[in-house]
């Protein structure tokens, strides 16, 4: 059995709104398992049922061989770091961190210990004997995931730990938070919507829409095998063309309802193309020059086409309206059937 | 368990409400609309409509009420406007003399203008021996400018803060669209002060109409509602209770009115900026400058003027009640003979209304706040009430139904608190829900997933945080509870009478000296409150609305 397994868990709010909807998935010990998807959709509820803070209609949920459904929130044993960082602003930052210690009466000694270690894990060691409201929001996260760790709880959950954040900061506290789980192999559970951040810190994402799962997997299964519509489009950016694009691409139809492809399988055409590469002519609407890579959005006629141009030269230049000609190969077009759900194969 | 105890907690507060509200207005009603045999009857109603004392007392409460509402909005909003954008040196002694303003009871006012502007009063005796004639201060423009200098911190407070939270790109964006100043002040800045205008304006309104001791003191003659309900009640020979009431019944309607109609009027202009542009205060020079100074300086001053009067006055040498060249502790030292129980008799209400509403409020307002549901919504809802019923009306309820067994209350110490309780409760509870509101429940979830069980998750982590929010609600009921006239002026005996109530009969009586001595006393533990509650949550002027 999974160290933590929940079993068609689904909650119902007042009248017909669903926010989880029959979701079951198990994760291992040491796992960063990550929920990802849009506001909605499910994951903090989920979350919050795992930590007890939220009752679930129906399902059951397990951690470590023992259900937890009778369990009341404060026995869990379950560590929490919460989106606004719940830093105890009245307590100084050792304090916050021995808050958990405390009610578990760990002797005094010990305690110091581990809250010292603790601090030092996340680099605060420092600010030990600082109030909270000095600290900067990076720092006060900090402070709530060594509080969460030093309880050595039996699993890690995480609400949007990283939203309140700037973007580069984001970037380097992901960084840790991955370093950390791992150096003291912890199973965690980790809630965002950003998709970038779920493929860079995760061991496997579920992918949530509507209450229901989507789809579980590594990071690399989410991005270039996406089983449904959703995830093809809600991780990483996908050109969606519909059924009619079929003859301009050279493939069949008959089960397919959209066609999907990634704009950095896509090139110009520059003659030397693979034997399977399709060919379209197109004009560009738009050119957007982002450093690293620059993106042409082309009109063709099979529908609007994104294309990523890796390392693009600085000199080069795109005209709206001039004529370009795009190729890809037909192995990288995804197809789907009307339900959302991804085609084997080209769907013929 | 846990449940069951915010249940107890909701059946307590309703059977609260039921006591000090629904029965005391329910006799109130019922008084109004009986006869001597106890049926029922229109015929109050019909005989106030028809009196023609009782229709001007009601046209002159609307003269009042507007007057008040007019001079509070011109001298709050002018004084918010230079405040709020205009450089003015020691910015913080002004908002100081307006808090002082706001919390010297009302009388007092009252009291300082007759001193210096009555009949014989310091400044209009100098003027006539210069030759300069002005009436005295009595009747309907005394009463305006004691209300205009009174509770122009309303206004004032609650402006100063909506154009100070004002994200100055609107402004900006609205000059670069081509507006001049002038356009710009009436269509962006304007409009979107307009609900802090309104609703501060809405607060002297409310308190010129319910506001009894200035029309008392300084009207002389021009009667109003709350003193023809407080006359008809207290009439030694055939006091009219059931006319009383019905006074009351229409002061409390009119009082509501005017709160339905300000939300009404401001239910769509609620604007959340964000702050990203601060606005900043010009510094003006030359002529500007001065105007401006001298305009912020006046209205503080004149303002704060009364709580002055008292001071200087208390420290008058005196004989009885005449004044004497000099200065002495006379009027003190009387006080400390004659009328110490006054003093304990304040001091031991205020303390014990205090306990009640801090208990009693957090605990409600931590329901309120926390347990969403029907019932609590419904129980915020009744706790406005309170909030609009006039002192005078709340005092003659008390009476009304607590004068006969079971609960022949009347002549206690009991029923003056508990009067004062009910009147306070209201503020202590939405102060005690909002600053349960600012602690994240995530706090709280904290804790518990590190190990605390909920009870024990909100002793530590919520009460702590609330705590001085609390502490400064408590000092600032304390504040109101001291100087609390109009309800203990009809609930007082002789033995339960407190500091305000021996102010008002002393002015009666033109004993100044003891009147002023009392005020000063009632100043200094007025102030000294306001201190705590600042020092303990930040100073937020506008937490004394």
């Amino acid at each position: 059995m999974s160290y933590l397994t929940v079993k068609d868990a689904s909650k119902q709010f007042g009248g017909s709104v669903r926010a989880l909807d029959g979701v079951s998935f198990a994760v291992e010990r040491n796992e960063f398992f990550t929920l990802l998807g849009p506001s909605g959709c499910g994951k903090t509820t989920l979350l919050r049922s795992i930590a007890g803070f939220a009752d679930l209609t129906a399902g059951s949920i397990s951690l470590a061989g023992a259900a937890l459904d009778a369990v009341p929130s404060h026995k869990r044993d379950i560590g929490m770091v919460f989106q606004d960082y719940a830093v105890f602003p009245h307590l100084t930052v050792a304090e916050n961190v021995a808050f958990g210690l405390k009610a578990r009466k760990v002797p005094a000694t010990e305690t110091a210990t581990r809250v010292a270690e603790a601090l030092n894990t996340v680099r605060l060691g420092a600010m030990a004997a600082r109030l909270p409201a000095a600290l900067s929001g990076g720092q006060q996260q900090r402070i709530g995931l060594a509080r969460a760790m030093v309880i050595r709880p039996k699993l890690l959950l995480m609400d949007e730990p990283l939203s309140n954040l700037d973007a580069k900061l984001r970037i380097d506290l992901r960084d840790e938070i991955r370093d950390i789980q791992k150096s003291i192999g912890i199973a965690a559970i980790y809630v965002t919507h950003d998709q970038e951040e779920a493929l860079a810190i995760s061991d496997r994402i579920c992918v949530m829409n509507a209450g229901r799962i989507e789809q579980i997997g590594t990071p690399q299964e989410i991005y270039a095998d996406p089983r449904t519509i959703f995830v093809a489009s809600f991780v990483g950016t996908m050109n969606i063309l519909p059924q009619e694009a079929a003859s301009h691409l050279g493939l069949e139809s008959s089960r397919v309802h959209q066609w999907a492809i990634r704009p950095e399988h896509i090139q110009l055409d520059q003659g030397n193309l693979a034997p399977d590469s399709v060919r379209l002519a197109g004009r560009v609407e738009k050119y957007t020059y982002l450093g690293r890579e620059a993106h042409v959005m082309a009109q063709t006629p099979a529908g609007k086409i994104v294309v990523q141009l890796a390392d693009p030269a600085p000199s080069l230049r795109m005209e709206p309206g001039s004529a370009i000609s795009l190729a890809f190969r037909r192995q990288d077009i995804l197809s789907f059937d009307s339900k959302g759900v991804r085609l084997e194969g080209r769907g013929n | 368990m846990r449940v069951s105890f915010w249940t107890l907690v909701s059946i307590f507060a309703w059977l609260i409400l039921i006591a000090l509200l629904v029965v005391p207005l329910g006799s109130v009603l019922l008084s109004s609309v009986q006869d001597q045999a106890g049926s029922f009857t229109l015929a109050n109603y019909a005989r106030f409509i028809e009196t023609p004392r009782f229709r001007t007392a009601f046209l002159n409460t609307l003269i009042i009420g507007f007057g008040g509402l007019a001079g509070s909005l011109l001298l709050g909003s002018a004084m918010a406007f230079c405040m709020a954008r205009i450089e003015i040196r020691g910015s913080r002694i002004v908002s100081l003399l307006a808090i002082l303003a706001l919390v010297s009871p009302p009388f007092i006012g009252a009291y300082s203008w007759i001193v210096l502007f009555g009949s014989g009063g310091l400044v209009r005796q100098t003027l006539m021996s210069w030759g300069i004639f002005i009436p005295p201060i009595f009747g309907l423009w005394g009463i305006l400018i004691v209300f205009s200098f009174k509770f122009y911190p309303y206004v004032y407070l609650l402006a100063s803060g909506a154009l100070a939270n004002i994200n100055r790109s609107l402004e900006e964006a609205a000059e670069s669209l081509g507006l001049t100043p002038f356009q710009r002040v009436m269509k962006i800045s304007f409009p979107l002060v307009l609900p802090a205008l309104s609703a501060g304006g809405l607060l002297a309104l409310i308190h010129s109409i319910a506001d009894f001791g200035t029309p008392r003191l300084i009207g002389r003659g021009f009667n109003v509602l709350a003193t023809e309900a407080y006359t008809l009640y207290s009439a030694e020979v055939g006091s009219n209770l059931s006319m009383a009431t019905t006074i009351s019944i229409v002061l409390i309607l009119l009082s509501m009115f005017f709160v339905f109609a300000q939300r009404y009027m401001s239910r769509r202009n609620v604007y959340h900026g964000n702050l990203i542009n601060k606005p900043v205060k010009k510094k003006l020079t030359g002529f500007p400058n001065i105007a401006a100074h001298v305009v912020v300086y006046g209205i503080a001053l004149i303002g704060a003027m009364p709580a002055f009067i008292a001071a200087i006055y208390s420290v008058r040498r005196t004989s009885g009640p005449v004044f004497h060249p000099g200065f002495g502790l006379d009027s003190y030292r009387r006080i400390l003979y004659n009328l110490a129980d006054v003093v304990q008799n304040s001091l031991t209400f205020s303390f014990a209304t205090v306990a009640l509403i801090v208990t009693i409020g957090t605990l409600i307002g931590c329901l309120v706040a926390r347990k969403m549901s029907v019932n609590n919504s419904l129980l915020d809802a009744t706790l406005m009430v309170p909030y609009v019923m006039p002192g005078i009306v709340v005092g003659i309820a008390f009476v009304a139904a607590f004068n006969s067994p079971p609960l022949a209350l009347t002549g206690t110490a009991a029923v003056i608190i508990l009067s004062i309780f009910i009147r306070r409760l209201p503020y202590s509870v939405r102060s005690s829900a909002s600053a349960l509101r600012q602690v994240s429940p995530s706090m709280e979830e904290a804790a518990i997933s590190l190990g605390y069980s909920p009870s024990r998750a909100f002793m530590k982590v919520t009460v702590p945080l609330i705590l001085p929010g609390i502490i400064a609600g408590g000092m600032l009921s304390f504040v109101t509870a001291i100087n609390e006239l109009s309800s203990s002026l009809v609930l007082y005996v002789g033995s339960t009478a407190t500091m305000p109530v021996r102010i008002y009969i002393a002015i009666n009586d033109g004993d100044y000296g003891t009147a002023a001595a009392l005020s000063t006393v009632l100043l200094v533990l007025s102030s000294t409150a306001i201190y705590i509650a600042f020092r303990l949550m930040g100073r937020d002027e506008r937490a004394l609305l």
